[in-house]
């Protein structure tokens, strides 16, 4: 499954109505952290959130505590999808009645039959693609969808949502990376910024486990020296497990890192080479 | 453990390799771990000369020991810490040729440096200094640079003068005011972007290779986050081309008095709180700190 030509690909907070819009995820943590926002942020601003689920009694992302009838309803599918999406189609109807600016779609098939999955997709663009209200998140298991189906399945969507920023300005990007765990930065990184990383890191760190932590530093400009320091310090903190790998880093920056020396920078590890194209893949 | 830092005077390849060989050989049979670093022509000569030794001496090529004294000082720190617990009986013979006289100067103080980082490590170095090649002047700072000179007869030098002296003498014998033509950039937040495009600009322009303009960016950024951290405003970066060299004075007006030795005796890792300065020096070709009434300047210059 590959970025086709039409497909634009989305943080999860820039979705608008009339995207239909995917996310193929590689881990629970990936579903829960960007279907989480999808659904948190819609029920934070009244918005009516429906989702969709082939399981009986499913756990909505992004749900604390259950929220009301009016602004959360639950589908399943019941071995029927047919009816279940005649269910969504009046449960949008009547959220349009009921004067909802907004109207949040999000579907979790997992389990249902490819074939039929096929076929609520496309119903579900035909609900989704005209409307100025309506915006509809699926959700793809990679580990449990053959890679055929997943690219028939992907393409029937115009967006790939991503998470959303863990930070971002006109310098600096931070977004969260879920396979392998880490982050991506990019931009230009220098001590204005040091706390915004190490904030962020933090996150990532407290839930890695002693698992190896990884930085997607192509798209990164600059790095000063001080955040190399901070680097090496969050590595000496976690010394018994794995190093802090940056990964993908330009040439630009080997050249600063190997001037210095990376024997000064205990803790990091250069990982996968650069590739200029960009993001090697992102599907497959 | 004190350092033995002699400075041996030598006239043709014959008395060269009586006075290395024998000093090598003196640290084997004492269970040091022999080192040489000499210019290729006298690596191969001393290869030679200790065929029998086979294994037992580590050999460098010393035009690729000694590009930037800072990278210098830190190769022979990671050699001493690597053969540890043996002591570094080693024969350090700098590369003189293709210098000017800054540069030359430099190199020297380098040599004084020397008895500052090493001092505790209990080795043992003899500097080479070939009697018919090198300048008047190199030929004279070895008795400022090296408490011991072998010139024939081996005796202590009672022209020696201590490394943060030297560096002193050494930061007030430069001092040059700034150009009028000077580009000014007021630094005003500490968000460093306008500075760096604003130095990678100048340095661009003035024909430096692209890495020389990271170098120099990274050397000027760690200089002004230090004094946004640590000086007082008004701050600012003057950038000027001086005959090529690029030329970034950044300034602060508070009252840091760097020691001589600030940023010379390199950090273990990142995580030392020299790293930052080390790491400038490394960086460009000269770094020039002052202290006065007026502020505190660190001037960086480069033109590699």
């Amino acid at each position: 499954m590959t970025d086709t030509l039409w497909s634009v690909r989305r943080p999860v907070g820039d979705l608008r109505p009339g995207d239909h819009a995917c996310l193929a995820y590689r881990c629970e943590e990936e579903r829960r952290h960007v279907v989480g926002a999808f659904v948190r942020d819609g029920l934070l601003a009244r918005e009516k959130v429906v989702y969709l689920s082939a399981v009986a009694a499913p756990r909505v992302p992004g749900v604390v505590s259950l929220p009301s009838r009016r602004l959360l309803s639950v589908i399943t599918l019941d071995g029927d999808p047919r009816a279940a999406l005649g269910r969504l189609a009046a449960e949008i109807s009547a959220a349009e009645r009921a004067g909802f600016r907004a109207i949040r779609v999000a579907t979790d098939l997992t389990g249902a039959d490819p074939e039929s999955l096929l076929g609520c997709e496309r119903t579900l663009d035909r609900l989704v693609a005209p409307s100025t209200s309506v915006v509809a998140l699926c959700q793809l298991d990679r580990s449990r969808l053959p890679a055929g189906p997943l690219e028939e399945l992907g393409a029937e969507h115009a967006v790939l949502a991503g998470p959303d920023p863990d930070f971002e300005d006109t310098v600096l990007r931070i977004v969260r990376t879920f396979e392998p765990r880490g982050l991506a930065l990019a931009g230009e990184l220098d001590a204005s910024r040091h706390l915004v990383l190490d904030q962020a890191l933090a996150l990532v760190l407290s839930g890695a486990d002693g698992a190896d932590v990884h930085l997607d530093v192509a798209e990164l400009r600059f790095i000063d020296l001080g955040a190399l320091n901070m680097l090496a310090e969050v590595a000496a903190r976690r010394a018994h497990h794995g190093p802090l790998i940056l990964d993908r880093m330009p040439a630009q920056l080997q050249e600063v890192i190997m001037t210095v020396g990376w024997n000064m920078l205990p803790g990091l590890r250069l990982g996968a080479a650069f590739s200029p194209a960009g993001r090697p893949e992102r599907w497959g | 453990m004190t350092l033995t830092h002699r400075a041996f005077l030598y006239t043709g390849r014959e008395e060269f390799l009586a006075g290395t060989t024998a000093f090598l050989r003196d640290g084997l049979e004492r269970g040091a771990a022999a080192v040489a670093v000499a210019r290729p022509e006298n690596v191969a000569a001393l290869r030679a000369a200790l065929a029998e030794h086979d294994g037992a001496v580590e050999f460098y090529d010393a035009t690729e020991f000694y590009r930037h004294p800072v990278r210098t000082l830190k190769s022979y720190l990671d050699l001493v810490e690597r053969l540890a617990p043996q002591r570094v009986h080693a024969v350090a013979e700098p590369v003189w040729d293709g210098h000017d006289a800054e540069r030359r100067a430099e190199w020297i103080r380098y040599e004084s440096l020397i008895n500052e980082v090493f001092a505790d490590t209990g080795a043992s170095a003899l500097c080479p200094y070939d009697r018919r090649t090198l300048p008047a002047e190199v030929l004279a700072s070895t008795r400022v640079t090296h408490p011991v000179v072998i010139d024939g007869a081996e005796r202590r030098s009672p022209d020696y003068v201590a490394p943060r002296a030297f560096g002193e003498r050494r930061e007030r014998a430069r001092r040059v005011e700034r150009p009028p033509g000077a580009e000014y950039l007021p630094i005003v937040s500490d968000d460093l972007r306008p500075l760096r495009s604003f130095v990678a600009a100048r340095a661009r322009a003035g024909g430096l290779p692209e890495t020389a303009v990271r170098n120099l960016v990274t050397a000027a950024n760690e200089v002004a986050a230090n004094a946004l951290a640590h000086g007082s405003p008004p701050m600012g970066a003057w950038v000027w081309n001086d005959d090529g060299e690029i030329n970034c004075e950044i300034g602060d007006n508070g009252h840091w008095r760097p020691d001589p030795l600030t940023g010379f005796v390199p950090p273990k890792s990142a995580l030392d709180t020299g790293f930052g300065l080390w790491t400038v020096r490394l960086l460009v070709d000269y770094v020039e700190m002052r202290g006065g009434w007026d502020g505190t300047f660190v001037r960086l210059r480069i033109c590699r």
